[in-house]
This record gives C-alpha cells, structure tokens and sequence, in this order.
C-alpha cells in the first residue's frame, strides 16, 4: 500500500515539479544576464492561461493534432514510475521497463510530436521536425550506447542496481568506464533539454528547432505540450542524478520523513544542474549547423570508450 | 608480464592515466586549431611521464623516475616548444584542407580504439595473462599508433605530420612503460633524444619548404610522380 | 689475433676527426681530399675487418659490438660504396660551382652519413641498432634536400616522413619482441640479438609473429620494399648522384641485415616458414612494382631508383626462400649491386650534367659524344638488369637454385618472368638513348669529363666483370660460414 502511494507520489513529483525547475532556469538565466526575469512560478501561471483559452485547430490537421500532445503527456508520465524519483529501492510496477525501455518511452513522446509537427502541412512545422530528426540520427545512437555502458558497467539493465552500484562503491564510482558515461550524458543532456550551443531561445522562426515543431498549436493542447518538454526535462535530469552522477539523497526506507527528505534533496541537485546548464548556456554561442555533430561525436566517443574503459 | 602485483589502487590509476593519455590524442583529432594539437600533445607527453613515475613507484625501479622527468622536461617541454615555435613562423593556425572533418575523424578513432582493443584482447588470450592492465597498455598503444597514422593520412599540413610522428612515438613509450618497465634506461633515454634531434631536423626542413618550395601543404608537394 | 675494438674505434674516429676538420676549415678543396682521405682509410679497414672476421661472432666493448660475418660483409659494401662516391663527389661537385660556398658542409654531409652507417651493423643491442638507422635517414634526408630546390626539399620531407613512419613501426615490433622475452628472462635482461633468440621458442607464436610482422614492415619501409616503396624514387634520384649511391648501394644493405635478423630470431623460434613467406610475398611485391614502373620511366635516375626497387626485391626473396644456397646467392648479390648500382648512377650523373637535364628522353645519342663514358654505361645497364657475365647475373642465378629448393617454388617462376621483363624494358629505354632521335641544334652536349668523374665508373666496373666470371672459392666457403653462424 504504501509503495503504491510511492509511486503515485513519483509520477506527481514529476509532474509538479517539472514546471519549478523550468520557471528557475528561466530566472537565473535572466539573473545572471543582469535582467530580473519572471517569477519561479511564472509556468504554473502559464499553464492555467493556457488551460483556459480556446483551442484553435487548423483546417488541415488530423486526428494526430490531437492525439500527438496526449500521448506525450502520457509518454512523460509513464516514465516516472520506473526510474528512481524519489526512493532507491524498485516500487510496484517498476519493472514494466528496464532503462532503455524508459529510454524508448521517452522517444515515442518526441516522435509523437515530430508527426505533429508534420501533420498541418505547415512549412515551418516541417521545418522543425526535420531538423529535430537530424539531431535525433546523431543523439539517439549516443543515447543508446549510454544505457548500453551502463548496462555494463552494473551487469543488469535496471537503474535501481546502477544506483546501488555507484553510490556503494567508490571504485566504480571513479572508474574511468563512469566518467566517461557521465560526461558523455552531459553533453547529451544539454542537446535534449535544448541548451546552446545547438538549440536556443531565439524567437525567430527561421532558426528554431523544436519549437517550430509547435508553432501550430494553442490553448489547451500547448498547455500539453509545453508540459511534456518540461517533464521531459525533469526526467532526463532525474536519470542523470539518480543514475549517473550523485545518486545518493534518495529515501531508502520510504516512510514520510525520509521522502520529504528525498524532495528537499531534490530541490537542491536539480537546482545546482540547472545552475550549470544556465552557464552552459550563458557562455556558449550558437554552433552552426554543420558543426552539430562535433558534439555529438565527442559524446559518442566517450560513451565509445566508456564501454571499452569498461571490458578492462 | 607485470611481475609485481598491483594493488586496485594501482591498477585503476594507471588505468585513468592510460586512459586520459588517449583522450588527449582525441582532442587533438577533434580540434580545429594547431596550437590545441600541440596543447594536448604537451598534456599527453606529461600524463605519460606521470605514468612513468608511478610505475617507478609501484615497481621499485628507481631508474624511471629519472626518466619521467626527462620525458616530462623534453617530450613535454622542449618539443611541444619547438612546434610551437614552427607553427607561429610558419603562420599556419589550422589545418585548411584535411580530408575529413574533425568529428567524423574522432569517430573513425573510436572505430580504431575498438579494433586495437580487439587485438589486444587477442593477444592477450594467447599469452594467457592473467591482469588486465597489460591488455590495457597495449589498447592504449595500438590505439595511440593508430590515431597517429590516422593524424597523418587524413591532413596534409607539414606540422601534422610531425605531431602525428611524435604520437606514434607517445604510443610506444607509453606502452613500453606499462609492460615492459625493465627494458635497459639507456635505450629509453637514448630514445626521448633522438626525438629531439628529429624534430630539430623536422623544423629545419619545414624552413626550407616554406622558402624553397612555397608551401607546407603535402596538396602543393605534388611535382614528384610517378 | 686482431684487436677488433682497435679498429673499429678507428673506424669511427677517422670520419668523424675528417667532419670536424671540415667543418672548421671551409676550404671546398680541403673538403674534398679530407673526404677522399677518410674514405681510403675506412675502405681499409673495413676490408681488414672482413678479412679478419672470425668464423663466428664476436661481442666486445661491454656487449655492445657485434661483428659476425654477413655484418662485416655489410660493412664491406659501405666501405667499397664510400669510397667510390667520394670519388666520384670530387668530380660531379666541381660541375656544380653554385654551390661551391657550400660545398664543405656537402662533404661533411658525406662523412657523416658514412659514419652512421657504420655504427649500425656493428650494433649488438636492436634498440641502439634502430636508433643509428634514424639518425642515417636524419643525415641522408639533408644530402637528400642538398641542392635546395624545390623537388629537393619534397623529396627530402617525403623521404624523412615516410621513413620515420616505418621506424615507428619497427620500434615497436622491437618492444613486443623484448616483451615476449620477459616471460623467460625476467622484468629486466639486456636486449642483444643472441637474447632475443634463446627466448624466441618460449614465446608464443602469435606474439612473435605480430612483432615480426612489424619490425618487416618498418625496416621494409627504410628497405624500400613495396608497397613501403613510395620514397624510394623520389629520395633516390633528387639528390645529387654520389648520394644516391651512397644512399642506393650501401643504406638499404644494412636495412635489410635488421629483417635478416629479426628473422632469424623467428627461425630460431620454430616458425620459420611464415615469416619467410612473408618476406618473400614482399620481395615479389617489389619486383612487379619495379618492373612496371621501368616500363615507363622518363627520369634516368628515377628508373635507376626502381631499378634499386628491383634489387632490393630480389634480395629479399634471396633471404626468404631460406636455405644456404640462396643465402650465398644474396651475399653476393649485395656487393655487385653496390659496384653496378654505383656505376650506374655516376654514369646517370655524368649525363645529366652533360645534357643539363634529367629525363632521359633529352639525353640522345650517348654514345657518340662520350664514346667512352657512355659505353661503360651501357655495359653497366646490361650488367644491373642480370645478364651474363656479369656479377648479377651468377648471383640472380644462386637465388633462383635455391628457391627451387626451397618451400616456395612458385616465387622462382614470377621471379624470372619479372627479370626478364624488366631487363627488357631496361634496356629499351639504352635503346633510344643511343640509337633514337638526333639532339636538338643548339642542345649537343659540350660538356668534357674529368678524370674524377669517368676513374669511379671504371674502378666500379672491373670488378663487375670478374666477379661475374670467377666466383671465388673462398668467398663461398665464406657465405657458407655466414650461414652457419647467427647474423
């Protein structure tokens, strides 16, 4: 009973939280640029602006229109309940999917939305999605063989026995394997959650990437979609800490003390990785396009000898 | 065949310094610029000379940490030095033409990584060892030899080619280091000065190119053929 | 009994007194006679060392000089190639007179390169031994680049880049094979050649194959084995042409006695049959690249330098058919190809000078203008593409007696079919030299001859012609000594 409460409680945390972590990068972005920035509770706002406007549908868009920002939702939230949030310790219905099965779950969202992009026959939306599936070919390999070293590195395909691992034995902590992984994951993590030097906030059309995808969309169904991507990025920082960088702070017991424990660590490791891609952010400049894999290459070169670091 | 025993603190520090040593040829297959080759060149010579003093350390062979230093003063010092220098009379900052671009070049290293590792691994299965740090050493030794000839195939600046030659060299020494640490002091240091020499001739002659011949680029070294 | 540690001392200390005598006197004619004097001096002994060289192998001055018999002969070849190019230097130098300001570091140059290429046969330890062939391709790279022009100092760079590459290589090999000897001997044991063969059958064949496998390819890239080849040409016919002998005649001998050595520390291991294939595949190679790059060649010096291709070739599959006939064979095939090489290329550069150009399409009817030179030329040409009775001809023919034996009889077949073609398309290009076209009005060569430059061709070619008539029984009872022992 109570491990179900925990689970429910995860998918929640994911799901409350992700707005927070988006409304402070905004801010101290806007902070350290000598700006004030919005309040860190700007997106809720937004949410409920956008919950409570018309929807407007083109004349063109199809059933996808409609379906594609569900089931990234869905996507987002079925994903929380098998990566550790809030407890170290495998909750019911843990097992539906091993890492890279919430690895696929996440992608689905993404090419979901990709269709959507796609589907008003809009240029601009074609536009987005092309583009995004470039960096796609180039990340989702990356991505793989990330899993695939960690994998390795713990002899299992669950990222409750990684966690374990890394917290529990120092020598596979700073095994060259591991750092590898991590660095290898930062970079990826920078292009997934849309930080320079690939993705940036620019307005206009021309240069965007992932919101070209959906420039078509308005009132409710955006209020879906801006969510999903914040999800997205809330989970892909929970793989990131739980699983790879600091895996300690989560609630072992899981009783109520120890997981309001495990939210105030939370507040603090996403708060301090998000400090770091707001100077990830701040410092770089745009790359140009034909130099999106340079990256990516090295990214997939440490996660290459990650996994040969990892057989000796 | 190491015949003193490691501990697993031994091990997994040679480990990260063979290892560091091979990313450091990587920076230098990925990078755009010259003088970051050089760079990373000069932090991989000193990496190797680190490895050199704890394998010293580890092993009781005094005679290494002489040679560290000496590695460390000369193939991480004076050489990088002398490049440097070329590079700077030579005006070149980067590499204009080379055949690939540095990520797909960063790539087709790992593909080499792996297929060093693979020989490695037999090797070692043949030899029976028992450790890995010796199969380590000789990935990291292929790898490095391969990722100079790599260097020298796919650029055609006169520099790139010395800096790929003094990689395959790296290679060797750091292998040599690892697994056979016993080998006479008196070849290793002749060794590290014939290095010298040979960058010294190297300059003079990149001098003469960009006098005589005009360029340093193997695109305008074309007259001789068939 | 002789004091071999005499005389080598000596034989490095007279070349090295003749460079720095001439590097602080800058008089070109005291350049040239201090050069001449030192190169009479080391023919001396060297010729002193070969006669005197025991039955079996010597290790003195602390194990670190090796004098065993086919290293004394490799001695003997740069003593004889040495003295001829100093010769031979006197007289194509003074067709130089731009360089005259120069012209003592050229001879210094020379000297030097002849001093490096003594100390490394004489190398007991294969690391020292590696690293004096360096320092030879560091020396040679700049006699290479001597005339500063721009195909020159190509020349050079490719020739030190490529070169290097290989050694890499070879430094490599020689690590792993001492490596495979610490399973035997312990962390520590000195490296010499007789160590690294009493190990040999502990190792493991993969291992000992790997690393010959190296050391072949990168003593084969300063050999010039194809397809390692492709400084070769360049190097060989941009410098000027005493170097190119030099370079020719006596550098690629004592390359080829390092993978003669390394081999037989496999042989000794008990796979010997491997290694000598592969030796053999890559002497094949060679050939059929020379032969075809003969066929058609415009560059004198450039056909010669495949022609060295070729030799170089045949050499190898002397070594690797194995067995002591076509061992014989290679032993004499090293010295008559460093006299008819030499002629060779001091015939090609008395013509390039004569007719101010390289390729030999400008340089017609040789014959009548130099009647004299220029049939010495010829009957060097005939002699370096294997025909009777010349010297070549009796050691091309051993080689092929013993690759019948041997366990690879089907190299003997492309061996003589590339022989004959390239002996064909040889003298093809003599052909047209000395019965094709009339030289253009205005283009007649007008050049005289020095005694300097015609005394080495002649002193090249009279041995030539008796060593291909009369194979002297001691030479043989020599070879067969050579053999026996480990080189």
């Amino acid at each position: 009973m109570k491990d179900i409460f925990l689970q429910v409680a995860q998918v929640l945390t994911v799901l409350l939280l992700s707005p927070l972590l988006h409304g402070f990068i905004v801010k101290m972005e806007e902070k350290v640029q000598r700006g004030q920035g919005p309040s860190i509770f700007q997106p809720y706002w937004d949410l409920w602006k956008l919950f409570h406007k018309t929807q407007l549908v083109p004349e063109t868009a199809t059933w996808v229109f409609f379906w594609a920002p569900v089931v990234a939702f869905v996507a987002m939230m079925i994903v929380p309940m098998l990566i550790p949030v809030l407890t170290n310790f495998p909750l019911p219905l843990s097992d539906m999917g091993d890492i890279l099965g919430g690895g696929l779950i996440l992608t689905l969202g993404s090419f979901f939305i990709l269709l959507a992009g796609l589907d008003t026959g809009q240029p601009f939306g074609g536009l987005g999605s092309s583009r995004a599936v470039m960096l796609g070919i180039l990340a989702e390999p990356t991505l793989i063989l990330v899993f695939v070293g960690i994998t390795f590195l713990d002899h299992s395909m669950l990222p409750f026995v990684a966690n374990h691992l890394l917290a529990q034995s120092p020598v596979a902590y700073w095994s060259p394997a591991h750092i590898f992984l991590v660095l290898a994951f930062i970079i990826l993590l920078t292009v997934e959650t849309d930080r320079l030097p690939i993705h940036s906030t620019i307005p206009y059309e021309i240069y965007m990437i992932d919101e070209a995808r959906i420039l078509e969309y308005s009132g409710p169904l955006l209020a879906l979609l801006k969510w999903a991507s914040w999800m997205k990025q809330f989970i892909l920082y929970t793989i990131f800490l739980n699983v790879f960088l600091f895996p300690w702070g989560l609630s072992v017991s899981g009783d109520f003390g120890s997981v309001l424990l495990a939210l105030l660590v939370i507040l603090a490791k996403y708060g301090a990785v998000g400090l770091f891609m707001v100077m990830v952010d701040t410092v770089q400049s745009r790359l140009r396009f034909y130099r999106y894999q340079e990256p990516l290459a090295l990214s997939f070169l440490f996660a290459v000898l990650a996994i040969v670091a990892d057989q000796l | 065949m190491l015949i003193f025993h490691l501990g697993p603190l031994a091990t997994s520090l040679f480990s990260l310094l063979a290892i560091l040593a091979l990313v450091l040829s990587f920076v230098m297959l990925g990078s755009h610029w010259l003088k970051n080759h050089v760079y990373a060149f000069a932090a991989e010579s000193w990496v190797i000379a680190a490895i050199s003093a704890s394998i010293g350390y580890y092993g009781h062979y005094p005679e290494l940490y002489i040679i560290a230093a000496l590695s460390a003063l000369f193939r991480g010092s004076l050489l990088p030095y002398l490049v440097l220098r070329l590079v700077k009379r030579l005006h070149i900052n980067r590499e204009f033409t080379p055949l690939l671009k540095p990520s797909s070049s960063m790539l087709l290293g790992a593909a080499l990584v792996i297929f060093s590792y693979e020989v490695a691994r037999q090797l070692g299965v043949s030899l029976h060892l028992t450790d890995n740090i010796a199969v380590l050493a000789l990935t990291c030794m292929f790898s490095l030899k391969l990722i100079g000839f790599l260097m020298m195939i796919l650029r055609s600046e006169a520099i790139s080619h010395i800096l790929g030659l003094l990689v395959i060299e790296n290679g060797i020494f750091l292998g040599s280091q690892i697994i056979v640490p016993g080998m006479p002091a008196l070849l290793e240091l002749v060794i590290i000065f014939d290095l010298v020499t040979i960058v010294m001739a190297f300059g003079m002659l990149v001098r003469f190119l960009q006098s005589h011949a005009g360029t340093t680029s193997s695109r305008g070294l074309q007259k001789l053929v068939g | 009994m002789v004091d071999f540690n005499a005389l080598i001392a000596a034989l490095w200390i007279v070349p090295s007194l003749a460079i720095i005598a001439m590097l602080a006197i800058r008089r070109p004619s005291w350049g040239e006679f201090l050069n001449l004097a030192s190169a009479l001096v080391v023919f001396g002994l060297t010729l002193t060392i070969l006669v005197a060289a025991p039955n079996n192998a010597v290790v003195s001055a602390d194990q670190y000089i090796l004098i065993t018999p086919l290293g004394a002969w490799v001695l003997f070849c740069v003593g004889v190639v040495y003295l001829l190019a100093s010769i031979y230097a006197i007289g194509y130098m003074r067709l130089l007179p731009e360089e005259r300001p120069r012209l003592h570091k050229f001879y210094a140059l020379q000297a030097g390169f002849a001093l490096t290429m003594l100390i490394a046969p004489l190398m007991n330890n294969p690391g020292i031994f590696w690293i004096a062939i360096d320092f030879t391709t560091i020396v040679s790279a700049f006699l290479v680049g001597f005339e500063r022009e721009a195909e020159c100092i190509e020349a050079a760079w490719k020739y030190l880049i490529v070169v290097s590459a290989g050694l890499a290589l070879a430094l490599l090999g020689i690590i792993l094979f001492y490596w495979g000897g610490t399973f035997t001997l312990g962390p520590t044991y000195a490296l010499t050649w007789e160590n690294l063969r009493l190990t040999a059958p502990k190792v493991p064949e993969a291992l000992l194959f790997f690393s010959f496998l190296l050391t072949l390819v990168g003593f084969g890239t300063k050999v010039g084995l194809a397809p390692m080849h492709t400084w070769l040409p360049d190097a060989h016919s941009e410098g000027p042409a005493p170097a190119s002998a030099m370079l020719s005649g006596a550098l690629l001998n004592i390359a080829l006695l390092g993978i003669y050595r390394f081999l037989s520390i496999v042989d000794a291991g008990g796979y010997s049959l491997m290694s000598h294939t592969a030796l053999l595949v890559l002497g094949v190679i060679s050939l059929a690249v020379a032969g075809l790059f003969i066929v058609r060649q415009d560059g004198a010096k450039r056909m010669l330098a495949y022609s060295s291709l070729e030799h170089m070739g045949v050499l190898a599959m002397g070594f690797g058919f194995g067995g002591p006939i076509a061992f014989a064979g290679a032993m004499y095939h090293m010295i008559n190809h460093s006299l008819t090489k030499s002629l060779m290329f001091f015939g090609a550069g008395n013509m390039m000078r004569a007719y101010e150009s390289k390729s030999m399409s400008q340089m017609r009817r040789i014959l009548r203008y130099y009647p004299f030179s220029g049939g010495v030329w010829l009957l060097g040409a005939v002699a370096i593409t294997g025909a009777p009775p010349f010297g070549l001809f009796l050691s091309e023919i051993t080689i092929l007696r013993g690759g019948i034996l041997s366990a690879n009889p089907w190299a003997v077949w492309v061996m003589a079919v590339l022989l004959i073609l390239i002996f064909t398309a040889f003298l093809n290009h003599f052909r047209r030299m000395i019965w094709g076209p009339e030289p253009e009005p205005g283009k007649e060569p007008t050049l005289k001859l020095s005694l300097w430059n015609i005394l080495p061709m002649l002193l090249a070619f009279v041995p030539i012609l008796v060593l291909g008539l009369w194979w002297p029984n001691g030479l043989w009872t020599f070879f067969q000594h050579a053999f026996a022992v480990a080189p």
